[in-house]
């Protein structure tokens, strides 16, 4: 099938209108050699087709099945079921970047409002539109005060950030004037902190943490911050936002830069994409911002109205010299977490935090409660918390499996002498039931 | 006036519910010192009026849906809503990205399918699809290209060219990979000039970055030749699949000589523009580059499909996990749906959509390029500067009636530019209806300029003080507005 409207007889039409005969004569500067020979076959399927295709792939996944406890910058939290009414609708769904305003203030105005829940959450003063997601958000915040800090060249990332978010750091970075340095962990996953004291010097161009951790840590972040400001070094720190609605905002500890992901927020696991990468930053960084940013201002009627702004920013305008080749973000993915954010409001975004915290709590006494199962942190925590096996860990995954639980994310392969070691997570979806369900099976050895 | 969320706030409403508290949770109680103090400044609004407040937004809005979109170089096709309904199919949505390989078999299937039919269909021979959009492409596509010069012992290739008709994000990607720029002219015909390339090229050269059909909607007859001068000098060349949809089952980027390109999903493939994103952009590459394919890749193994989440040759990760997996998705249906058949049929109803606007135009605009286009073709509305009028005036006055605007003022090398691309979707009543309000619009130049020049009239907002906005910033809802701080 096609999605073509024209019909045979007004191609034809439409060929004399040109003054061709056919299509191909249109097709003339293409090299010969290379053009290919029309299919003879249509290879296509019908809707129908096409539909129940989908649906035998979909139920090759065998995951959907399992009570799962994996995190690790992908959560599985409830998604309102407004969220996708809104998001459908025509006008958002199929609408492109708002380059024409009069015709975009709807677009525009979401873009505002989810700058503005960004700032709302993080306590920051300025948000982007959004890029793509958090690894992302991290590499073009690093970006961002390397543009401020000019002179300087080391940046201090720490090694407890998301494995993958460093990966994609590391791709940006490699061909920037910067020596990484890596903050390590100690033995309970909170960062060390003498480290990063010796290593804050007049060279640094930023610090990059996470919080809560890869591990699910809350560490110190004021002592951190401290510690950071003297030397005058920006301060980046990389958060799941439903941090915010329980321990101390970006903007309370200081931070400069505020990143991570909204994905939390409303949007479905969806194997780790669409996402939605925020960036906030003080007020004071925002021309280094990279993407889109939108402002307020008055139409010609003096009636407030929205648009792009600060664009001597971006590719289209400034080419070689942007701040970022970023034009597509998430905008729609944007919509949907901001949306997620305010059916939460001020009010329920604290009690989601809380209710995650506790749940997580509750299955992490538990879990290490049992003979051979140990916490590998003691530190406080948002919703992950990572177990240690005395015994080979195959064995509980497996024991669980069988069950129909997938209990968590072994950290062997991101971290090889941490063998034995899983990172768990608990969201408010948990119900008592299924946490002490996990608690029973992996009791059982 | 209009009033954003933040000032309909109304103390105490709500519209969230969570689950029941259990005595068994409600012990634990986070360490006081690490808890937030500040307020969260967000407003406190009901179900009925979060609803009613984002209805009414969109009804603010132009899409594809609703208007005729012909957004030169964006491809605004139908985004068919079947690809919706796959999209938001559980056995998708709760697939998480670490879960264990054997438990997203489908996932993998459909990783592996997507990138095997856009190989066949451009000509390459491995590809990723981690790449958010085709910006991230690029970034990954020329990251390669450092990587394999720099695997030959020739690091010192640090020079891009790049046309002046380029989009933007060429010669930004080129830079943030860590490379110069060279810009290459464009001739009269609005191709790319032979005798200038030859003369940029040097054993500096890492490669060219080239959008075939260009920005002006013209495939370059010269196109061997091209690949030829840039091969001969040690360069590799980076496709920019921006402009992919006239181009499919007539001919493949790998058979012009492209050794690695990048594809906007969101185009070509009919996925949703949602206002800006998500996008995703896969790479494809010849062999010779496949090595340096960002991680993770799928492997089709005995026994199913399997994640690899490192090698020792590859560039290494660009997103978080997969890419907009869910995007993806949608446009492997829509390739389904078409096949190879289809896709072509596409390609050859968006050139002849182009060249009929174009041959119905021409009365009222100077055509610089007069040549068949593709997809897309520009037109210099340079005609009626004499009243006053220019291509921004017209592409606010075509809002009043219904259409929205084409690209304007891009590519920047033809004056009073109006990019305009109708896709295969359009049927021909819509493009003559376009033509005619062309024609009106032309009228009212002449009858009544005031009237284009001030447009759009019809708006929810007419034109709007960018410059304010940018000198005098307001970037977010002020906290005092919010009724809970």
């Amino acid at each position: 099938m096609d999605f073509v409207s024209n019909t045979g007889e007004q191609a034809k039409e439409m060929l004399q209108a040109i003054g061709v005969e056919n299509i191909n004569s249109l097709l003339t500067a293409i090299p010969e050699a290379i053009q290919l020979d029309p299919p003879v076959k249509d290879d296509g399927l019908s809707e129908y087709e096409g539909m129940r295709h989908m649906e035998a792939l979909a139920a090759k996944n065998t995951f959907p099945s399992f009570d799962h406890y994996l995190g690790a910058g992908a959560y599985d939290h409830h998604t309102p079921a407004y969220l996708s009414a809104i998001c459908q609708k025509s006008e958002f769904l199929t609408a492109y970047t708002p380059y024409q305003a009069e015709a975009s203030q709807g677009m525009l105005q979401t873009i505002f409002e989810f700058q503005s829940a960004v700032c709302a959450l993080t306590g920051m003063d300025v948000s982007n539109a959004s890029v793509y997601d958090a690894a992302n958000a991290c590499a073009e915040a690093v970006l961002m005060a390397k543009r401020q800090q000019k002179k300087r060249r080391k940046v201090l990332i720490g090694a407890s950030l998301h494995p993958h978010y460093r990966g994609v750091v590391d791709q940006y970075l490699e061909s920037q004037d910067v020596d990484l340095v890596t903050v390590p962990f100690r033995s309970d996953g909170t960062l060390d902190i003498d480290f990063l004291e010796e290593a804050v010097d007049e060279d640094t161009v930023c610090v990059l943490l996470q919080y809560p951790n890869f591990f699910g840590v809350i560490d110190q972040m004021e002592e951190v911050s401290a510690r950071v400001k003297k030397h005058e070094a920006l301060f980046i720190l990389c958060a799941n936002p439903l941090v915010y609605g329980l321990y101390q905002s970006a903007g309370e500890l200081g931070a400069d830069i505020a990143v991570g992901d909204m994905q939390p927020f409303g949007l479905p696991l969806q194997f780790g994409g669409p996402y939605v990468g925020y960036i906030a930053c003080r007020q004071g960084l925002v021309r280094q911002m990279p993407g889109r940013i939108v402002g307020e201002t008055f139409d010609t009627e003096g009636r407030r109205g929205f648009v792009l702004t600060l664009q001597a920013r971006e590719q289209h305008i400034r080419r070689e010299k942007a701040t970022s080749n970023i034009c597509s973000n998430q905008a729609l993915a944007a919509l949907a977490t901001l949306l997620g954010v305010l059916w939460y409001g001020p009010e329920g975004v604290k009690k989601l935090a809380l209710t995650n915290y506790q749940r997580s709590a509750y299955l992490k006494e538990k879990l290490t409660a049992i003979p051979g199962i140990s916490a590998y942190s003691n530190a406080p925590h948002l919703n992950e918390f990572v177990i240690r096996t005395e015994g080979p860990l195959d064995a509980l995954i497996e024991r669980c499996e069988k069950e129909k639980i997938v209990p968590g994310l072994p950290l062997e392969r991101y971290f090889p002498n941490m063998k034995n070691h899983l990172l768990v997570c608990a969201t408010e979806k948990k119900s008592k039931e299924q946490l002490d369900r996990l608690i029973e099976v992996a009791g059982r050895g | 006036m209009v009033k954003t969320l933040f000032e309909k706030s109304q103390k105490g409403q709500k519209a969230y519910s969570l689950p029941k508290e259990d005595e068994a949770f409600t012990s634990f109680q986070p360490p006081q010192e690490y808890l937030r103090e500040t307020p969260i400044p967000l407003p406190e609004v009901s179900e009925i009026d979060l609803t009613r407040h984002y209805s009414g937004l969109a009804q603010r809005n132009m899409g594809i849906d609703t208007h005729f979109y012909p957004l030169g170089s964006c491809t605004m096709k139908l985004n068919p809503r079947v690809n919706e309904w796959a999209a938001a199919l559980p056995g998708f949505t709760r697939t998480h990205p670490l879960a264990p390989d054997e438990m997203v078999q489908g996932n993998l299937q459909l990783i592996d399918e997507t990138l095997a039919f856009l190989c066949d269909l451009c000509g390459m021979e491995a590809g990723s699809l981690n790449q958010n959009a085709g910006a991230q492409g690029e970034f990954v596509g020329i990251r390669m290209i450092a990587a394999y010069h720099r695997e030959k012992g020739e690091s010192h290739r640090n020079e891009l060219l790049i046309p002046d008709s380029a989009h933007g994000t060429n010669p930004a990607t080129a830079v943030m990979a860590g490379f110069k720029t060279v810009s290459i002219p464009t001739d009269e015909n609005g191709d790319i000039d032979l005798e200038k390339l030859k003369a940029a090229c040097s054993e500096n050269t890492a490669g060219l970055m080239l959008t075939n059909p260009n920005t002006v909607g013209l495939f370059s007859p010269v196109i061997m030749q091209i690949a030829q001068i840039v091969h001969e000098a040690g360069g590799l060349l980076y496709y920019d699949g921006a402009n992919l949809n006239p181009m499919m089952g007539i001919v493949r980027p790998g058979d012009m000589g492209f050794d690695v390109m990048h594809i906007n999903l969101h185009k070509t493939f009919s996925t949703p523009h949602g206002g800006g994103g998500p996008g995703s952009g896969p790479v494809l590459c010849k062999k010779r580059l496949e090595p340096y394919l960002p991680v993770p890749r799928v492997r089709e193994e005995q026994d199913g499909y399997g994640i690899e989440w490192s090698n020792g040759t590859s560039i290494g990760e660009i997103s978080s996990f997969h890419g907009n997996f869910a995007i993806y998705l949608r446009a492997y249906l829509y390739m389904k749906l078409h096949g190879v058949y289809g896709l072509r049929r596409i390609a050859e109803m968006a050139v002849l959509n182009a060249n009929y606007l174009k041959a119905r135009l021409g009365h009222l605009f100077t055509i610089p390029y007069s040549q068949p286009c593709m997809h897309e073709f520009v037109v210099q509305a340079d005609n009626y500067l004499d009243k006053g009028v220019k291509a921004l005036d017209i592409a606010k006055r075509l809002l009043d009636y219904g259409i929205h605007a084409p690209t304007i003022y891009f590519p920047l090398i033809v004056k009073e530019c109006m990019l305009i691309e109708p896709t295969e979707s359009e049927s021909l009543a819509t493009l003559d209806h376009f033509v005619e309000v062309m024609e009106k619009i032309v009228e009212e130049i002449h009858s009544d300029p005031e009237l284009v020049k001030s447009a759009p009239h019809s708006m929810p907002a007419t034109r709007l003080d960018e410059v304010k906005a940018a000198k005098e910033p307001i970037l977010k809802a002020s906290s005092e507005q919010c009724a809970c701080c």
